[in-house]
Order: C-alpha cells, then structure tokens, then sequence
C-alpha cells in the first residue's frame, strides 16, 4: 500500500541531490508536479519517494547576470509574466509559457518542469489497465512500438512549449548534480530517445535557464493544438532571427526531441523546411494525423518567415 | 502516514495523511469537506480549485504534504456570516449554475482571478477560466456573472420578482444557492457509516471467452472484504423491455474491452485496487467486430456478440418506414442531392462521474446514485436483485449534468447493491473518469447515405434516408434510437414522401444509447447540409427554402405526428435578422461565412417505455397547518432546473410564493411515480402533472373556504399569498385560507398526473416519436477559415428556440447556451477514438469539450408560441436546441470556402484537404 512511501521536501537544492542520491532506487522529482503526479496515477511513475523541491527558495529568481537572464527553474509558468526582463527581451517566451496547459495549470507548473516534461503518446499517456489491453508499448516495458504498428523505437513526442523557444534562443541551463554543477545547452540534454528522452543523470537538477542578451531580433512562436487551452501540443516552432543574419527553427511536437535546422536569413527558404521535414520524424500518436502535422510544420514556417521579415 | 495541519475556512485541522495523498482528496475525506469536487483526476477540469495560501490550487493533483500548515479556502469557506459572497451571488443572479459540480471550483478561479485582475475583458476572463469545465452553461452566463461582479454592479433584489406573477419570470434555481457555497450533496458526497469500497477489474479483450477467473490472491489481501464475479448475478436488464441483453459483470465472454469481469469491495478504495490487480483472468480472444460494416455482414463461422437474432450477423435492429414511394419521387424531383456522412461516436462528457452507495436495512435495498431515472433504476434493481419492487428503494441527490449518460439502470449500481447484500454492510463505487468514458451510452457513431429530391420552385418533395448505426455491445436505448434517426426526419418540413431504413448493429465496443437531442443529431445535420445544397444549386436562399417548406401549426406530418405549436419561422427569422443574413450570406470575403440550420425535438415521448397503464407523471402535494406546500415528484433535477419548474407551476396555480414551496423530488418512496429525465418530457408531462395537482390544491381550498364564507368557488382568486373574492368581502391571507382547509381535517394532500393523449397512426412503428408536442428551432452560425491550415474559427452563434412558453427564461436560456454548446463540441472537436476497440481518448485532456476560449459569442433566442397542451403552454428546451447548431456551423464552412464537410467533428486537416481538392478542380476546369 501506501506505508513504505515517501515525501520529503529539501530546503536547498544540495540537500534535494543528496536525498535522490538515498532514494536512487526508486525516486522523483516534483516541481510542480502537474506532470508527474498524473503520471503517478496512471501507473507510469511508481516512484516510492516524492522529492518536492519547490521549498528552494534560491530556485524562484529572475535576473540579469553579465550578458545573460537567468531565470530559477522553479520560476512558475504563470509568473514569468510579471517579469519586464522577460516581456522586454523574450516575448515568444511569453507566449509559449502562455500556451502550456491552462491558466490554473501554469499556476503551478514551473518552467524547469516544461523543460523536462515527460514525452508524450496517444498509447502511453494512459492507465496501467488500459495499457496493459493494448499490449504495453515500448516505452512501458513492451516489445515493439504500437503508434506505428510494431517499430522497435519509440516516437514519443517532445511537448514542451517553452524549450522549442529558448533552444531558438541559444540558451543553456546550468545543471546541479551531487558533486557538480555545469552549464550545457539546452538541446543537448535532449536525446531523440522517445524511452530515455534527455540524458541528464538520475539526480541532476536544473537550476537556472540562462538566455543570452542582445543577440536575437525577433522570436516567432506558433502552436498547433485542437482547442485555445488545456491541450499539450500537436506541433511548436520557435523561429529566432539573430542579429548577426542568423535564423535558428526549433520544432516540438513531431519527434521525440526538439528539432534544429539553422541557416541564414537570406538562404533559400524551400531548403530549410525541406531540412526540416527530413528530420522530424512524424508518428501517428497525436489528435491530428501525421500527414497534417507534417503538412503545417511548412505552413508554420512559412508563416513565421513572412512575419520575421514583415 | 504523516500529521499534517491546515487552516481550513479559519478552523485548525491537524489530520493523518498518507504521503502520496492529494490535498482533494484529504479536504474531502478526512476534513469532509466535499464542497471540493473531483471531476478527472489530472487537472484537466479545474472542479477541484481551491486557495491555499490565497493561490489557486487544482488540489486533486497537488500532494497534500505539500502543504503542511498552509492556510486553505475551500468553496465552503466563501460566504460569510450567512451572506453569500458578492460573485457567489452574481453566479446565483444570472443562472451560471445549472448541475453546480463545475460551480466551487469555477467560483474560486474566477474569485482569485477577479481579485488580481480588477477590471477585466471579456477575453481576459474567458482566458482565465479557459481551464474550467463546463458542460452545462456554454459559459455565457458564467461569464456575464463574472463581469457584473467585476464591474461591481449591484445584485438584483429578489423582492423585485412580483409575488403575482411566477410564470415566466426568470429566476435562479431554488437550490442555486446552495450549490454556489458547495453546499449541496451529490451522490459521491453521501456519507454512510463504516462502508466498503468497491473497485472494478475489467476486460482486456474486445470479445474473449472466460476461461477462468482466479481470485485467491486478491481475496487474502489485509482490508479486502468480498470478491464478485458475473455468475453471481445472472439476470439481464437493460433500460427498454426488449433489450434486456447486459448482466452487471461479464459471464462467460466478454464483450467489450472495459466491461466489468469482477469487483472487489474493501475498506478502502486503494485496497480493493490493489485487490483487482492481483485478480487472474484468463482469455480466449474470439473475433472481435468492431464497425459498422463488419457487424452488418454475415459473420461465415465465428461466434456472434449476442446469441439471439434469426441472421447470422450482428445487426441488432432493423427499424424502416416508408410513406409514398420514394424511388419514384426522386425520379420525378426536378433537383436531387445525395450525399453520405460519417460521425463519430460522442460522449456526454458531464463533469460528475458515477457514483452509487447502497446498504440494505428492514425496509429492504436502499440505492444512492446519480441517475436521471430513478423509477427505471428501482425496476431493474427489483429485477436483478429478485426483491419485489417495495423493497427496493432509490434516491437521487443533486445530479452533476446528465444529458442522457444517466439515463440507465447501470452494472456499477447493481454490483454495489449486491455487495451490500453479502456483506451486510453500506458499499459505496465511484467511477473514475476513464471509467465513466468506458460506461459511454453516448452518441452512436453513424454511417447514412441521404437523398433529397425538390422542385426547382424549392418546394421539397421527397426524402429517403438509409442508416447505419454503431450501438456497441449492448442494447441501451439503442431500438429507440434506430428510429428517432428517421423518423424524427418528418419534420419540422413538409414532406408526403418521405421513407428510412436504419440498422443498429452490435459492435465490441462501449454500449451507446441516449444523448441530448436523442437519436436524430446526426441525420438532422444530413438533411439540413443536403438543404444547404439544394437550395446552393436551385440559386434560392437557404432561409427562404427553409422558410418556402416549414410545416404549419396545427396539423399533421406525413407519419401522423399532431404538430400543435409551431414556432419553426419565428425562429428562422429572428436568427436570420440578428446575424444580417440577407447582407452577409454569400456575401463576405472567402474564407468568412454565414450558414443556417433548423431543427426539431420531441416534448417527451406520448408513449412510456415500459407498457404500463400509469400516469405518464404524478405530483402530489401535501400542505399542512404551517402553510408550506409540498411538491413531491418523481422527476429528476439533474441540472436542468426542474425541480424549479415544479415550483414556479404551483406556486403560480395557487398564487403563492416560491418560499412557501418545498421539493421534494426522485426518491422511490417517498414520491410518485414519474418516468424520469428522457426525451425532455419532464416539463411537459412533469409541469403538466404538477399544474394539475396544485388545480386539484386550490379547489379543496377554495371549497374549504366557500363552505365557511358562504361564497361560490368560482368567486375566489388565488393571487400575492391571499384569496380573495372578486367584491373583495373575502380577503384571506395565505395563512388563515389554510387554517380553514385544515380545520378539523389536519394536513390535505392532493394528486395530480399527466397522461398522454392517444395519438399517432395506426401501423407498426407509428409510436416511434410520438410525443403530445414538438419543439422547433434555427441557428445561425459565422465562421472563419483559414484556408492555409482548415482550422474554423466559430464566431457567432445566433440561436432561436420555440419552446412553447418559458416557465423560467433564464432556465430556459441556459438550456439552450448549453444545448449550443455541446453542439458545437460535437461540430468542431469533439470524437470517442478507438484503436482496435479500446477506447484512446478517456479523459478530459483528450477528449475535447470546448472551452471557454473556443465558444464563441453566443445570441440567445427564446420563441413564444404557448401550446395548448403544455403547462402554461410549455415545451421542451434542452435537447432540441443542439439540433440545428451543427449543421448551421458546416454550411457557414460552405459559405466561407465552397466545401461541403459531410464527417464530424469537422477536422481542420479535412476541412484543409477539401479545399486543396476544390481548388485542384477549378484549376483544371479554368485550364480547360
């Protein structure tokens, strides 16, 4: 039953490694727990310790730090917009916090939480029961892939609304683990795994999500879901145009991982969707077909190409 | 386990909480505080809001460690002092309240959001309760309570309602109030002593044999109190007397995946989960059917879902009639458009899930469980049970939204009253929302070719429908609705020729049955897109074809339905001239349309579901030395405000008072029999019953009185609590009339009923549809397409219903908002997606209800036309509306971009391909 359970709440972040690092058998971080909690009821988090880190203060912070913002993971997502660092320099940020969930969602979900929200399926977001009728997919312990009737790998989706912008953004996120700290983009902690989605070690946090100044012209964010509020995405494009000429696209929702083409503003627009398309790998798993989604990741960027540049 | 305290509403409550507890679940268990709702269990709903530390919180997934010496505000903590907060009695002025289960946690988001948002947009408040659901209201009114509150306007007085007049002024539910502190008990809420708790294993397979069930395991767990299987209950029921196919838990085979193999009852509902997981079933998978096509052919050598049926298919019933010879007629109409749909399966989507509690005493079985139809309920619980019917009990509490999904004796009730019996003790179930989409009896998914034929001068001329209907693995009200697919076609348009075949097939899926606007949502939407176009290729205006055909008052339609009332063209066109349809359609920029839809319900089926010779509908009403009157009725508020009905019709026969009315209503013995809350006949037969009943009231008074003022009953007026004569020499309060009627007699009860009159024709299949009288409606709608994407943007929806006369127009409104609403749920977004017959989308996240920020602005239309049979010449209100809402939506798309969408929910990567495809055509057309 329920006895052997645990929740524990650290005060510092030191403290929640040290106590993931006593419960690494069997634990889980909670920010705000929007996700994971459901997760946990459907039989697909069976964490027998909850570690909930949203007591640690030093985490609530938003600041300028030399060229960079720095925002505190557990900044939550409804707060980021009472921050003028944020609305003066990342609009788009704004708007992609703003399109998570619902607004009483966001005000519990934290941004480091969107960052690491687990991928998603149409065939495992759902009851231990249900799953076990379906015949268990790969990334619940089954054998073989069921979105696309029978791949041995897993097309999860990444459905994180505020990582496809700050990827577009050239952030990083300074990660804290047992016995140190380091600072790595943000889309290298994504692996296109659609089991095993990021490769942060077990006990690592998130402390800051640190977006340089001054570099990027504009953002432009759109998001593709069946209703105005409450739906995870079916696709997310995050386009940044750099001062420097740059363009960096970063598309959620139609591959296990963000997906990233860069190129230039002046280059042939057809190119860079056409590089796009190749890499996102597209499975029917979502409220809207593969052929759409597909279909409007063009539109999207179309659209967004036409916006930067008017 | 872990102490934990909360300032709770202001008090201390230091409570044992398991670690892994959520905050709703302690407020409602431990503190008993079940103002708290939980709807779906992900925060997907928003019912379950609450403060803590003055933040909003969706407190059925946040861990109530969390928390430790947080300070909570609860629903119940809102009004103060017995005064109602200023919001609370804005959501209770304006009607925002109908079933009251979204009503604590949408108070409180709307609160939080108010206090920090002073002077807000409409935009902005729909944004911020864009996470709360609502499946009664459409939001509109929600919404405008919100405003008022925010712009601090005053609260009407109630002192302002005239005490003279009760009928037809709006008012808010007699129980609003109670619902907007979290006040009110729905069966969830319901505390008994000591009771079990019962947890369901269900199939894994579609269609399998039960080769073994093994239990031991489960049986042994510390807690677990007793195991059920089916063999234990072997007889069948079902909702209608010829479809008595289902059994509470599987026997032998199973028949849809989520059908209940067996049931644990435990101390706690965590045991008797657990329980279920240590339950082995073995299988042996047969083949499954799983569409309509399949089920509609002959099946060669596998085993049929049902064993009875004289063809070696899965067709489950066979409904066709034909009047006039339709072949010959679409051979000789001028026009003629055929086209075929498809629709998808749709659930109710009401934000209570079932729940029931049940125990046994010396007076027999007692049930509690939210059910629109509480007399079908004690039959089938007598019936499986094998008790005779005066030993079975049931009662109704506040019903959290219905609109049909309610409407059977269901498995989960029959299990808990057995294991009530067994174990001698109160067991109670509560579905979780995966569980309620399982139980489905939603709208049946459809296939139908449709051919309509006219003249060139518009006039309709002859109609043939052929359906197909996918009804799952049981029966429900499936034989009802086979025909209400076709038959409910013959109106509201003149047609003498007019013919249907429908067939509802069995399937190894979730069973469908009866939801809002029953049976003929889906063939309605064909017709009136096959008038659409019609009236595109004739060059007519689609509202003056409408208008050119529309039957008249007081006559009769080719199948012998008795139109009495008919307000099909006060309809049309208030809608037409609100919405400026004479400058708007076909006139606007492409991708911008304006499209019409009419429509037409029953008001309550004329002939009962199980043939009996009683009343349609009883009332009694008692009233005693202190004046009140009691309304006892049968009928069930699940929401839709009739126990308010009730009400306002003796209070104004007898020219009293609303606060001298008291309800009591739905509970098996202590109220007369009435039907239930189907095929909207509750205020029609209902308030027919209960008019009736207070006649019969005031003729005892004004006999009482005659005898001791020597003055003719026909010289005394019931009017503002007094009776009195026309020359004024009898001047009675309330008070001193009812002290006389109860002078040496003590307290009076009288009875009053509703029987339908006999009607219709004379060959089989003549009672399908039947009803004493019929609603009529039109909807405009206005949409915007992006052609790029298909996505359709609703705009507006202008909405006009005859519904006879409005007893309560506010009630009467919020039935249509609402009935508009799931209406466009149903067009835009809303779909049961199976994958090989396991249900995918089981949950509020994935199923779509629209939100506020997908509802457009709604334009609400009530339509007078007082028939001569109603209550005050009343008739139906809440499920007609949902009629012509869709298909004027896809003829708005036809008006915007050229397309004719013929599958719902219109997907905008459908719309999009539409468009591509129409553009493809024009292209080569032109290069030709």
């Amino acid at each position: 039953m329920t006895t052997e359970k645990q929740f524990i709440r650290p005060g510092t972040i030191e403290e929640a490694v040290q106590t993931a690092q006593l419960h690494i058998s069997s634990f889980a971080y909670l920010a705000g727990g929007t996700d994971v909690v459901v997760n946990k009821f459907q039989g697909n988090d069976n964490s027998e310790c909850l570690i909930d880190i949203t007591g640690i203060k030093e985490l609530n912070s938003v600041f300028i730090d030399g060229d960079f913002l720095k925002i505190g993971s557990l900044v939550r997502l409804d707060d980021l917009k009472h921050h003028d660092l944020i609305s003066d320099n990342f609009l788009a940020l704004l708007e992609a916090a703003n399109a998570v969930a619902s607004p009483m969602l966001r005000k519990t979900a934290t941004i480091g939480g969107n960052l690491l929200c687990e991928n998603r399926c149409a065939f495992f977001n759902q009851s231990a029961w249900w799953r076990e009728a379906v015949g268990l997919c790969l990334k619940c312990d089954g054998d073989i892939c069921i979105a696309t009737g029978g791949k041995k790998a897993c097309f999860s989706k990444f459905v994180s609304d505020t990582a496809p912008v700050l990827i577009s953004l050239n952030t990083s996120i300074e990660v804290q683990d047992l016995h140190n700290s380091s600072i790595v983009p943000l889309e290298s902690i994504y692996t296109g795994d659609g089991i095993a989605p990021r490769n942060l070690s077990k006990t690592a946090l998130i402390r800051y999500i640190i977006i340089p100044l001054n570099q990027v012209f504009r953002t432009i964010f759109k998001k593709l879901r069946p209703r105005e509020a409450v739906d995870f995405t079916s696709l997310t494009t995050a386009v940044s145009l750099f001062n420097s000429n740059k363009i960096k696209i970063v598309i959620g929702g139609v591959d296990p991982k963000p997906v990233i083409v860069e190129g230039n503003i002046d280059d042939d627009k057809e190119l860079i969707i056409s590089a796009a398309l190749r890499k996102c790998r597209i499975v029917d798993n979502d409220y809207y077909s593969r052929t759409y989604r597909k279909e409007m990741i063009r539109v999207f960027l179309e659209q967004s190409f036409l916006e930067l540049i008017n | 386990m872990k102490q934990v305290t909360y300032i709770v509403n202001g008090k201390k409550h230091s409570v044992l909480v398991n670690e892994h507890e959520m905050l709703s679940t302690v407020i409602r268990e431990n503190i008993g505080l079940t103002g708290t709702k939980i709807g779906c269990s992900q925060g997907s709903c928003g019912a379950c809001t609450v403060l803590v530390n003055n933040e909003p919180v969706l407190s059925c997934i946040t861990p109530a460690l969390r928390y430790d010496g947080a300070t909570i505000t609860t629903i119940e903590g809102i009004a103060q002092n017995g005064e109602l907060h200023k919001l609370q009695e804005k959501f209770v002025e304006k009607g925002a309240i109908q079933c009251g289960f979204c009503t604590p946690g949408m108070v409180i988001t709307a609160l939080d959001f108010v206090s920090k948002h002073p002077n807000p947009t409409i935009g902005e408040i729909k944004e911020a309760i864009s996470g709360n659901v609502c499946r009664c209201t459409g939001y509109k009114k929600i919404i405008e309570a919100i405003v008022e509150f925010a712009n601090g306007k005053t609260t009407t007085s109630k002192d302002n309602i005239r005490v003279s007049k009760t009928v037809g002024v709006g008012r808010p539910y007699i129980e609003a109030s109670k619902k907007a502190q979290g006040l009110a008990d729905y069966a969830d809420d319901y505390k008994l002593k000591d009771a079990l708790h019962v947890k369901f294993l269900r199939s894994t397979y579609a269609h399998a044999y039960i080769e073994s069930i093994e239990t031991d395991e489960a049986e042994r767990l510390p807690g677990v109190r007793y195991v059920a299987m089916g063999s234990e209950l072997p007889i069948t029921f079902g909702v209608l007397p010829i479809s008595q196919d289902e059994t509470a838990m599987a026997i032998k085979k199973t028949r849809y995946i989520g059908e209940i193999v067996a049931a644990v009852a435990a101390d706690t509902e965590d045991i008797a989960a657990e329980a279920c997981k240590l339950i082995k079933v073995k299988y042996r998978p047969i083949k499954e059917f799983l569409t309509i096509k399949e089920s509609l052919n002959d099946i060669g050598l596998h085993e049929k879902i049902h064993s009875y049926g004289k063809f070696n298919n899965n067709i489950h019933k066979k409904a066709e009639l034909r009047f006039g010879d339709q072949e010959q007629g679409l051979n000789d109409a001028e026009v003629v458009s055929t086209m075929s749909f498809d629709f998808e399966g749709i659930s109710h989507g009401f934000t209570e899930p079932h729940a029931a509690s049940a125990y046994w005493d010396e007076n027999g079985l007692t049930l509690i469980s939210a059910t629109q139809v509480t007399h079908y309920l004690q039959r089938a619980l007598a019936k499986v049970m094998e008790v005779p019917l005066s030993r079975v009990r049931v009662i109704k509490l506040y019903v959290g939204g219905g609109f049909g999904g309610k409407g059977d004796p269901f498995p989960h009730e029959m299990i808990v009253a057995h294991i009530a019996r067994k174990t001698g003790k109160s067991v109670k179930v509560c579905l979780t929302r995966e569980e309620v989409f399982l139980t489905n009896h939603g709208r049946h998914p459809s296939k139908m070719t449709i051919k309509l034929g006219a003249d060139y001068d518009g006039t309709l001329k002859v109609l043939d429908a052929d359906i197909a209907i996918d009804g799952g693995a049981y029966g429900s009200f499936g034989v009802v609705t086979s025909y209400y697919n076709g038959v409910l076609l013959q109106a509201p348009y003149k047609l003498s020729n007019f013919g249907f075949r429908t067939y509802r097939v069995y399937t190894n899926k979730p069973q469908c049955g009866a939801m809002r606007g029953h049976g003929a949502v889906n063939s309605r939407f064909a017709v009136e897109s096959l008038i659409d176009d019609i009236a595109h290729k004739i060059k007519i205006n689609p509202v003056a074809l409408r208008m050119k055909n529309f039957l008249d008052s007081n006559t009769l339609t080719v199948g012998h339905y008795r139109i009495t009332s008919n307000g099909s063209r006060e309809s049309i066109q208030k809608v037409a001239v609100q919405s400026e349809w004479d400058d708007k359609h076909g006139k606007l920029e492409y991708g911008h349309g304006l499209g019409v839809g009419c429509g037409f319900f029953i008001s309550g089926s004329a002939l009962p579901i199980i043939w009996n010779e009683l009343p349609q509908s009883t009332v009694h009403l008692k009233v005693d030395f202190d004046g009140r009157v009691l309304v006892s009725s049968g009928a069930n508020d699940i929401g839709q405000g009739s126990d308010t009905m009730l009400a306002i019709i003796v209070a104004e026969v007898l020219g009293i008072s609303m606060d001298k009315i008291f309800v009591l209503a739905a509970d098996t013995l202590l109220t007369p029999v009435d039907l239930g809350s189907y095929s909207s006949r509750v205020t029609f037969m209902a308030g027919n019953a209960a008019k009736d009943a207070a006649e019969n009231l005031k003729k005892e008074i004004a006999e009482a009185i005659s005898g001791k003022k020597h003055i003719a009953t026909i010289e005394l007026n019931f009017s503002d609590d007094t009776v009195f004569s026309n020359d004024k020499t009898v001047v009675l309060p309330w008070m001193e009339a009812i002290e006389i009627l109860t002078a040496n007699r003590g307290a009076v009860s009288v009875s009053g009923k509703y029987i339908s009159p006999k009607l219709g024709g004379d060959f089989k299949g003549a009672g399908a549809g039947l009803s004493p009288s019929y609603s009529f409606g039109a909807c405009v709608a206005e949409v915007k397409v992006d052609t790029k994407t298909g996505h359709v943007k609703l705009l507006n929806v202008w909405g006009a219903h005859d519904c006879g006369k409005a007893l309560n127009p506010l009630a009467v409104e919020g039935q249509l908002e609402g009935s508009w609403h799931m209406g466009i749920g149903q067009a835009l977004s809303e779909e049961m997606r199976y994958y090989n017959g396991l249900l995918v989308n089981n949950n509020f996240l994935d199923y779509k209800i629209p939100t506020s920020l997908d509802t457009p602005d709604i334009h609400t239309n009530i339509i007078e036309t007082i028939d001569p049979e109603g209550p005050f010449g009343a008739k139906e209100c809440g499920e007609g509306a949902l009629h012509p809402v869709i298909p004027a939506i896809a003829n708005a798309i036809f008006d915007a971009v050229g397309i004719r969408v013929t599958k719902l929910p219109i997907m905008s990567e459908d719309v999009l391909a539409l468009i591509k495809h129409k553009d493809k055509v024009e292209e080569k057309i032109l290069s030709k």
